[in-house]
């Protein structure tokens, strides 16, 4: 099966299946990658340039099933949330609690801006290579793919791992600032992407008293934090009391997923379509 | 004891792949600095009729270089910043190749831009970077830390590309960036030094959303201070800067995509395209907007129309991919250059001319290409360097000249080198014979004689090769494994040759053989992992000689292989974060997962073994992941306290002897991602051989019971020092559990262990060697059994390697006459292992273009003019001083060639002491308030705790114990200290200091040969003198030795400790003199 067993019939028909596979159907991959990942670009709604039409607003309602403790009702604007409407019922006394996004504020989900970014910069890696491009050797084709590939997992990976943040860090964002009526000292909200879920955590504090006997030990980062988690902020000791996470599943970003992770997976066949010749002959790169 | 090791790199004929993916000229235009995908920089001489020459190879970088800036005003350093994809960075030093900080953080920079504001800033300024995050990072230039953000109020994105406008007619630096999204924004920098310094938010001074996508470069003009210029890939702009209006707009030919420009003159433009094209613009100004004043009362409207003037293209219509970049220098000897890099490695220049013009008729006028160049040209040019380690065995078997090495691996325990060719054949030769054969000259009997055995089996290319003893003794020493492209593993046995199994996978190449981690003690098995290229794994069972499970249903690379020794299963994680089980009993897959349970998986069986696969790796974690396999199972303190006796006991006496005594000579084959070219670094460990070489002297001294009083001496000195390795040992050992990652071990650490490894075996355990103290006999004879031969062969090796052949006929005969240090083939390429794992090597044909001249008269390996001055001054230097020395060096007839050996050799391994840290301790002055980051912090401490005993034990030796001892000492430290501050390159210090030393000590041998008689009844007269004189000098070094490591020892268990302050300004004010 190597090189050396091959004979020379042999070797110019797989030299001849080689050169078919460098000028079709390495481009007949690359445009079925293209026109995958631009579906996966149309999903993310980037406002192109000219066209001029807005972006479409989705709405959104994130609640559990079970109790509707916290309700939030977001609107979605490609990757900006422009509005937000969080109703909050206290678990102790019932009391209603809403708030809702300044008319002026904005929050850029710096996920999904990323993710769609990392998408683009793989489509223009691809653009580069269109049907007159002419592959020479099959090192070139890998390079693209794993050029490709890191860009796509990048962006899958933005999507599926949130950022670990500590509680000051959530504090001290600017989200805190963004609603009206001001949020309540005790009450912490966080904004964030899991997979294809909108999230939102809505943390309950309680003050720590400086006489008390509790051990303080400040929480680390963490995407969800749990009850009983510590931090200090502003000279201030606060626990974490209730936590409400609510989420809900964003269909186009359902889709994103699923297009990365075809187009990987179409990245790493034509890969291994590629170094199966390697067995039979060293490339000559360039 | 000292983090850099010298190492010498054997090169194959193929040049390792370099696909360059960032470029720029320094700004003295003498040096062109590459980042390649492979993760490699790569340092070309650039002369001054623009002839390239490749100059050094740096590794260090795991990941694909993206960028690459000045990180200094380059006129008074000559440092380069490099950033890769996965987030490190690196300061380098592109004169010595040195590494000078290096970090990572989770940001990828695409772009970075120096900025240094003399008289407003502190510290040595900022790097500005953008990239794959939100606006603008500023990092410290000098630490490469996060200082601040420039933050955009709105529509905040990715930045693409920036430039920093400096312009005198607005008094305000500003930086100017455009986003993905096409927006451009600007932010004040001058203005805002302060609240940048003090942390508060930056937000940009103007935000403005230009009709382009893709914007790939902007540039500002500095001879109009008006005009900016947009490149993005599908057209280029001009906009006005006063008022961003655009002013011209040029679309670029279908098929091409523009990639960057810069501004040549006033109103030219040049601009480049990503096939390496470029074309040179004149704009014109339309003069009838000029003369007209607007009628509806606007501003003056200009407009601007493109003239294509002249134009730069490939050869052959062979474009590709590149990355350029223009230097516009206005100073005299400069040139205007553009560059360009391909991802084939090939470096192009065109010249551009002052004033381009296009031809009479008015159509474009071709610039034609300056220079091109590529590392293969260099190794082509330079065949002799570019010999591989063993091309002379295969030569001398007819039929297969051109067989290339595609995989090796050196067992130190028995200095084997293990070559697997592209034909299938595997040679088996010795370490060191091989490689003095290959470097040096007029040893063709030994090349003739150099015993190997070829290894038949393979039928095509052995891809990898494993010794899995080395790692683990739950190994039959004799098992050497081999994998190959016909998908075949054979185990064989190394001393025989035979074929002990063959495992024939039917599937793909074998592309990776790893051993199961060593304290996987389920069962006493003897079991190696098998990653085929089909992404399959095998388990092979070496003992039963079966193949346990072959998982073959992978998508995606292997990443990690994990074993669950209490389920039984294999945890197969791929490279898209999926995670097989596989059920070894049954070979059935239990579970595919992905995403989140997958990643839970994995960190679930974090703390049972694993091992990380790496099909592909670029060659500097290959060398790295050696460098720290061979720490693992050299440092062996696992094995120490451990199980690792009783296992020792198995396994055969002869055995155990050598296979775990540390060689100082250390082979180390690397292999390059993309094109499989192998080379091999041989590296030296001086602290090690001159040890061996003492202990050597030694003994030969104390068998002809010559100097009692000097052996007792150095006896205790040595059970001292013994004592105090085996302690710094303990803490050695003890750092990289406290931090419980092996991987970060830097490798200064490694040859500590590595030095104090040995008297651990020696003596089997801490205990057994306590009782064995009292015996100087029995531990003796361990380090003097290593093989006399191998610790000479090695020093001379090296002496050969540094001395600069050809400048005196009559010295190079003498020394290879009297001191067997034999002439070298051809130059070497030296390297130098800095810590933290950096590694610079020189590629062949280095300095070739500085050589020269002097090229003529058949002098070689002399790494720069400057060499002979130096060994000049040193001399003059240390005139006089060893004036009395040097009558009696031959008074002992069989140990004075030993003896003069190990005075060069231990001369050397001063001068690398000194010159290797003074750097480090000479930052800490200069700066004593310096913001220590966390990371760096312990690194900092060591480099003292380790630099300065030696001064410091220089010193007080030097006049406390002895009267009128090593003077020199003293003068020599002042001198090097004053190379050092003149930017001596380590090399050049050692080349130099050794042909002085060479040149004194041969001296008189010269003159013995003419009249032996006189100087014996000399002799006679000055023996006690010199008896005295040598113990004392011997001694003295001992002391020397003792002193710095009690140091070590002291500071490495109070790393806080900043006692050593005191003297620190001690070796400032000797340095200053």
């Amino acid at each position: 099966m190597a090189a050396a067993m091959a004979s020379q019939g042999e070797r110019a028909v797989l030299e001849e299946e080689f050169k078919w596979l460098l000028q079709e159907e390495v481009h007949a991959v690359l445009r079925q990658l293209q026109d995958i990942l631009k579906e996966a670009s149309h999903r993310f709604a980037l406002p192109t340039s000219g066209s001029g039409g807005a972006v479409k607003q989705e709405n959104f309602v994130l609640s559990t099933s079970g109790t509707d403790q916290v309700k939030g009702v977001m609107t979605l604007q490609g990757d900006a949330l422009c509005q937000a409407d969080v109703n909050l019922k206290m678990p102790r006394n019932n009391q209603l609690l809403h708030f809702a996004f300044r008319e002026d504020k904005q929050w850029k989900l710096q996920q999904i801006q990323d993710a769609r970014n990392h998408v683009n910069q793989a489509i223009y890696l691809l653009m580069n290579r269109d049907a007159n491009y002419q592959f020479k050797t099959g090192l070139e084709v890998l390079k693209l793919m794993d050029a490709v590939m890191l860009q796509l997992s990048r962006a899958r990976n933005r999507l599926t791992t949130p950022a670990t943040l500590t509680l000051p860090e959530i504090a001290s964002s600017g989200l805190t600032k963004m609603f009206t009526p001001v949020l309540p000292p005790d009450i912490l909200v966080n904004f964030y992407i899991n997979l294809n879920k909108l999230c939102l955590t809505v943390y309950q504090l309680h003050m720590m008293q400086p006489s008390t006997t509790k051990n303080f030990k400040p929480a680390g980062g963490s995407v969800l934090h749990n009850p009983g988690a510590m931090f200090e902020f502003g000279s201030q000791r606060y626990e974490v009391s209730h936590v409400h996470k609510v989420e809900c599943v964003v269909p186009w970003l359902n889709d994103a997923l699923v297009f990365f992770t075809v187009s990987l997976q179409l990245c790493q066949q034509l890969k291994d379509k590629i170094s199966v010749f390697s067995s039979y002959w060293n490339y000559k790169p360039y | 004891m000292k983090a850099s090791v010298p190492a010498v790199a054997v090169w194959g004929r193929t040049a390792p792949s370099h696909s360059v993916t960032a470029v720029m000229i320094t700004d003295d235009q003498q040096t062109i600095v590459t980042g390649s995908q492979e993760g490699q920089i790569c340092l070309w001489d650039l002369s001054s009729d623009l002839q390239i020459s490749s100059k050094e190879m740096l590794f260090g970088h795991t990941a694909s270089v993206t960028c690459l800036a000045k990180a200094r005003e380059f006129e008074k350093q000559p440092y380069v910043v490099s950033a890769t994809e996965n987030g490190e960075m690196c300061v380098w030093n592109v004169t010595s190749g040195q590494c000078i900080e290096n970090a990572k953080l989770p940001y990828r920079h695409t772009a970075i831009h120096y900025y240094h504001c003399s008289f407003r800033m502190t510290g040595e300024g900022w790097l500005l970077c953008c990239g794959e995050y939100q606006d603008v990072l500023i990092i410290d230039a000098k630490t490469l830390g996060v200082l601040h953000t420039l933050s955009s109020s709105q529509s905040s994105d990715w930045i693409k590309c920036m430039c920093i406008v400096h312009s005198a007619r607005i008094q305000e630096d500003s930086l100017v960036a455009v986003s993905v999204a096409g927006v451009l924004k600007v932010w004040d920098l001058s203005s805002s030094l302060n609240s940048i310094q003090e942390k508060q938010s930056v937000c940009e001074k103007e935000s403005k959303s230009l009709d382009c996508i893709n914007c790939q470069a902007v540039r500002f003009c500095t001879y109009t201070e008006r005009l900016l210029l947009v490149v993005s890939s599908m057209c280029w702009q001009v906009y006005d800067y006063c008022d961003f209006s655009l002013l011209c707009t040029e679309f670029c030919k279908s098929g091409q995509c523009f990639a960057g420009g810069e501004v040549l003159a006033a109103y030219r433009l040049i601009i480049w395209t990503e096939d390496g094209h470029s074309y040179i613009y004149q704009l014109l100004n339309s003069g009838l907007s000029k003369s007209m004043y607007p009628a509806d009362g606007k501003a003056l409207k200009e407009t601007v129309y493109p003239h294509l003037l002249s134009f730069t293209g490939m050869k052959e219509n062979k474009s590709l991919p590149s990355v350029m970049g223009f230097v516009n220098e206005r100073k005299e000897p400069f040139y205007k250059v553009l560059f360009s890099g391909e991802v084939s490695g090939r470096i192009t220049l065109w010249h551009i001319p002052d004033v381009p013009v296009s031809t009479f008729d008015g159509s474009p006028k071709e610039i034609p290409i300056t220079t091109m160049w590529t590392l293969q040209d260099n190794f082509d040019k330079h065949h002799s360097m570019s010999e591989g380690i063993i091309d002379q065995l295969c030569g001398s078997e007819d039929g297969f000249g051109s067989a290339v090495v595609s995989s090796s691996v050196y067992i130190p325990g028995l200095d084997k080198l293990v070559c697997g060719c592209d034909n299938g054949k595997i040679f088996v030769t010795l370490g060191l014979e091989t490689a003095r054969a290959r470097l040096l000259e007029n040893i063709s009997f030994l090349k003739g004689n150099l015993p190997y055995k070829v290894l038949n089996g393979h039928s095509s290319r052995v891809t990898c090769l494993l010794y899995p003893h080395d790692k683990s003794v739950r190994f039959d020493p004799s098992w050497l494994l081999s994998g190959g492209q016909d998908s075949v593993v054979i185990c064989w046995d190394i001393f025989t040759g035979g074929i002990l199994q063959q495992f024939d996978l039917q599937s793909a190449a074998v592309t990776e053989l790893l051993q199961s981690p060593e304290h996987y003690r389920l069962k006493d098995q003897s079991i190696v992992y098998c990653v085929c290229s089909d992404h399959s794994v095998a388990i092979l069972h070496l003992q039963k000689r079966q193949c346990l499970l072959h998982a073959r249903k992978h998508l995606f690379p292997v990443k990690k292989i994990k074993f669950d020794p209490l389920e039984n299963v294999l945890i197969v994680g791929c490279e898209d974060n999926s995670v097989y089980i596989w059920e070894i009993e049954t070979g059935t897959l239990e579970r595919h997962e992905t995403g989140d349970t997958a990643r839970a998986i994995l960190t679930a069986v974090e703390d049972s073994e694993y091992l990380v696969a790496g099909a592909l790796l670029p060659v500097s974690q290959d060398s790295k992941r050696n460098k720290n396999s061979g720490y693992k199972h050299s440092s062996s303190y696992k094995h120490g306290m451990g199980p690792y006796p009783a296992h020792a006991e198995k396994s055969s006496d002869k055995l155990t002897d050598t296979s775990c005594i540390q060689q100082p000579f250390t082979i180390l084959p690397a292999k390059t991602k993309w094109n499989n070219a192998n080379f091999h670094i041989l590296l030296f460990d001086l602290e090690k051989l001159e040890e061996l070489l003492s202990s050597q002297l030694n003994g030969l001294k104390s068998s002809k019971s010559f100097h009692g009083q000097y052996t007792l001496e150095r006896a205790k000195s040595t059970t001292e020092k013994r004592a105090l390795t085996l302690k710094r040992n303990k803490t050695a050992a003890f750092v990289p559990q406290a931090d419980g990652q092996a991987e970060t071990v830097c490798s200064d650490q490694v040859h500590r262990d590595n030095n104090a490894a040995r008297p651990m075996e020696e003596g089997g355990g801490i205990k057994r060697w306590k009782k064995m103290k009292s015996s100087r006999k029995i531990r003796m004879q361990p380090s003097g059994n290593i093989d006399v031969n191998m610790a000479t062969d090695t020093a001379k090796l090296l002496l050969s390697c540094l001395l600069p052949w050809g400048v005196d006929k009559e010295i190079d005969n003498l020394c290879a006459r009297h001191l067997n240090i034999l002439r070298l083939q051809c130059p070497v390429s030296f390297g130098l292992v800095s810590d933290e794992n950096h590694l610079s090597l020189m590629l062949p044909g280095w300095k070739c273009t500085d050589c020269g001249v002097l090229g003529e008269h058949g002098v070689f390996n002399l790494f720069s003019k400057r060499v002979l001055d130096l060994s000049n001054k040193y001399l003059a230097a240390t005139e006089g001083q060893f004036g009395q020395k040097d009558g009696h060096e031959n008074n002992d007839y069989g140990t004075r060639d030993l003896e003069t050996v190990f005075f060069l050799f231990s001369r050397i391994a001063l001068i690398y002491r000194i010159i290797n840290t003074p750097s480090a301790v000479t930052d800490e002055i200069e700066s004593p308030q310096k913001p220590e980051s966390v990371h760096d912090k312990w690194r900092n401490v060591e480099a003292i705790t380790l630099s300065c005993p030696n001064f410091y034990a220089e010193l007080p030796s030097s006049k406390s114990k002895y009267h009128s001892p090593d003077f020199g000492s003293i003068s020599l430290l002042k001198l090097i200290c004053c190379w050092n501050d003149q930017s001596v390159k380590i090399v050049e210090a050692m080349q130099a200091v050794l042909l002085a030393e060479v040149q004194r000590t041969i001296n008189p041998l010269r003159k013995t040969a003419i009249c032996r008689e006189p100087s014996a009844i000399v002799e006679n007269g000055n023996v006690s003198v010199l008896k005295h004189d040598k113990s004392s000098k011997s001694a003295n070094f001992q002391d020397v030795e003792d002193t710095s490591d009690r140091y070590v020892l002291e500071e490495s268990e109070s790393p806080d400790d900043m006692k050593q302050h005191p003297w620190i300004s001690k070796v400032c004010s000797c340095k200053v003199c």
